[in-house]
């Protein structure tokens, strides 16, 4: 009974992570964006902008894990409302109503403002159907509970966030995942994420149309974003190192591994902490250092789910 | 309320495997993708004159707070008769979340490529879908009041079934003696298969 074997999964691969990234990322876009639209600024957009790019990576991540499924058919069951009534104990169930609920509100939310874009009404296939008369019809019903589906918007935009942690946590045999820090890793992470892909948005596509306060205002917040990141890290990393073999040897997988240590340790946190930190108190700043550092953040979110999917040890006592 | 439970002794587990056949034979397993039901470990433990093989046949511990069941988003992993872990193939999707949650590694998928492997190797199958598959503790035979084609075959008497609530069944007096204890314990899925130690 003495003997042990660890060993990782297989089945939850680089896809599994591709999915928690894309999710998790398309989710904080979508909430940060709305937050911002609601209290800070009144850039359309930036509420399109958010919507539309949240949602499709939202979709795309979901896809990554629903061509994955054995039988798609049975999906049904948890992307129709009841799904959370008959298993309310199951995170999927609730992610997938989040994900689901988010991205009609996401669209709703940004319609009103989709419709009079001069932009997308110029655009060949999307104008036209922009222009359809139910369109028009949606927006307005949209515009008259604004409020609302922004809201919606935010809190399950929120949910899915923390989600993508409490899916991970639900695995008591992995010591690396069942945890009460994951969730709030993941969360700091996919705000993080969020708040570096709206940033290389404003600077690429919106120019002017968002104040310059609100780029100085995410800069700042995922500055300490990435602070809160690293201190959970090596929280992580001083958990797994004593109290059971199996953390150990998901901490041993993490750090004598390359990819770990100079990609997400390097890339992903540490080269954009400086860089953001140059920006908000020294006398770098703009396109060619915010942009760099973001696309940094967006490297270190990746790698951190491929990791953490890749290092979750089991223990088997035979 | 029955609460259907195995005791294994390492003691007289030969490693001879028939479990493996009977189970896969009963249940139809994907033998062919190395995927089984119940599988005996083989380790060979010390050395020179004191090196002896040690044999754990390992198979779904029936939690009764099984993980499994809890992460399944549709409701395909359920209780069933006497306290079992079952699962209802038409409702799962294959999300294979209750393989990463099982922390004795009991579940595998039974793909779509395995259906049609199946239908070449056994016949006629006796699933309808695609599913994440695991040992139902021979539930059909359960009901017709005999015992799983594991414990029916073991021709060492090393596994032991019977229903805990009895309290004149030997599986009983193992477990409530100490002599039996469960893998992973301190995990809280309350397993309801218990392994005697090798002494």
């Amino acid at each position: 009974m003495e003997l042990m074997t660890y060993s990782t999964q297989t089945l939850w691969t680089w896809w599994f992570a591709v999915y928690l990234f894309l999710g998790g990322m398309g989710a904080a876009v979508v909430a940060v964006s709305f937050i911002t639209h609601r209290h800070l600024s009144e850039s359309r957009n930036l509420v399109m902008w958010g919507a539309l790019s949240g949602v499709a990576m939202m979709a795309a991540g979901s896809g990554m894990l629903f061509i994955h499924l054995m039988d798609k058919w049975a999906a049904i069951y948890i992307l129709t409302p009841w799904g959370i009534f008959q298993k309310p104990d199951a995170w999927i169930a609730w992610g997938s109503q989040f994900i689901v609920w988010l991205q009609i509100a996401a669209i709703l939310y940004a319609l009103p403002y989709m419709v009079t874009s001069r932009r997308l009404l110029a655009m060949p296939l999307v104008g036209s159907i922009l222009k359809m008369g139910l369109m028009t019809k949606v927006a307005a019903f949209a515009e008259r509970s604004h409020g609302f589906w922004g809201w919606v918007s935010i809190l399950a935009g929120l949910g899915t966030v923390v989600y993508t942690g409490l899916l991970l946590q639900s695995f008591p045999a992995v010591v690396l995942w069942h945890n009460p820090a994951l969730p709030i890793l993941f969360t700091v992470s996919a705000l993080s994420t969020a708040m570096a892909w709206l940033l290389i948005v404003m600077y690429l596509f919106l120019g002017d149309s968002v104040e310059q306060r609100i780029r100085a205002l995410y800069e700042r917040v995922d500055l300490g974003l990435i602070t809160a990141e690293l201190i959970i890290i090596f929280s992580f990393f001083n958990y797994t190192l004593s109290g059971s073999e199996a953390g150990y040897r998901s901490a041993q997988m993490l750090w004598n591994d390359a990819g770990w240590l100079f990609g997400f340790i390097g890339i992903g946190l540490v080269v954009p902490l400086i860089i953001e930190f140059k920006c908000v108190f020294g006398s770098w700043g703009g396109k060619r250092t915010v942009i760099p550092a973001s696309l940094c953040v967006l490297t270190g979110g990746y790698l951190l789910r491929h990791y953490f999917m890749a290092a979750g040890v089991y223990a088997y006592p035979w | 309320m029955a609460h259907y439970v195995m005791v294994i002794d390492l003691n007289t587990c030969v490693g001879c495997n028939a479990c493996m056949a009977a189970c896969s034979l009963e249940n139809q397993t994907p033998v062919w993708s190395d995927e089984w039901r119940t599988y005996v470990h083989d380790r060979e433990v010390g050395k020179g004159r004191s090196v002896r093989r040690h044999f754990i046949p390992r198979l779904c511990n029936h939690c009764e707070n099984p993980p499994c069941m809890t992460v399944c988003p549709t409701g395909a992993t359920y209780r069933g008769v006497g306290g079992t872990v079952q699962v209802e193939e038409d409702l799962c999707m294959g999300c294979q979340a209750c393989a990463l949650a099982c922390p004795y590694d009991a579940r595998y998928p039974f793909t779509n490529e395995d259906m049609k492997e199946g239908e070449a190797y056994y016949g006629t199958l006796k699933r309808s879908s695609s599913s994440m598959d695991k040992c139902s503790f021979c539930e059909h035979r359960i009901k017709e009041g005999k015992q799983p084609a594991c414990v029916q075959t073991c021709v060492g008497y090393s596994r032991m079934f019977g229903d805990l609530d009895n309290p004149g069944h030997p599986v009983t007096e193992l477990i409530k003696s100490g002599k039996a204890q469960p893998l992973l314990g301190h995990l809280g899925t309350r397993p309801s298969v218990y392994y005697i130690p090798q002494k």
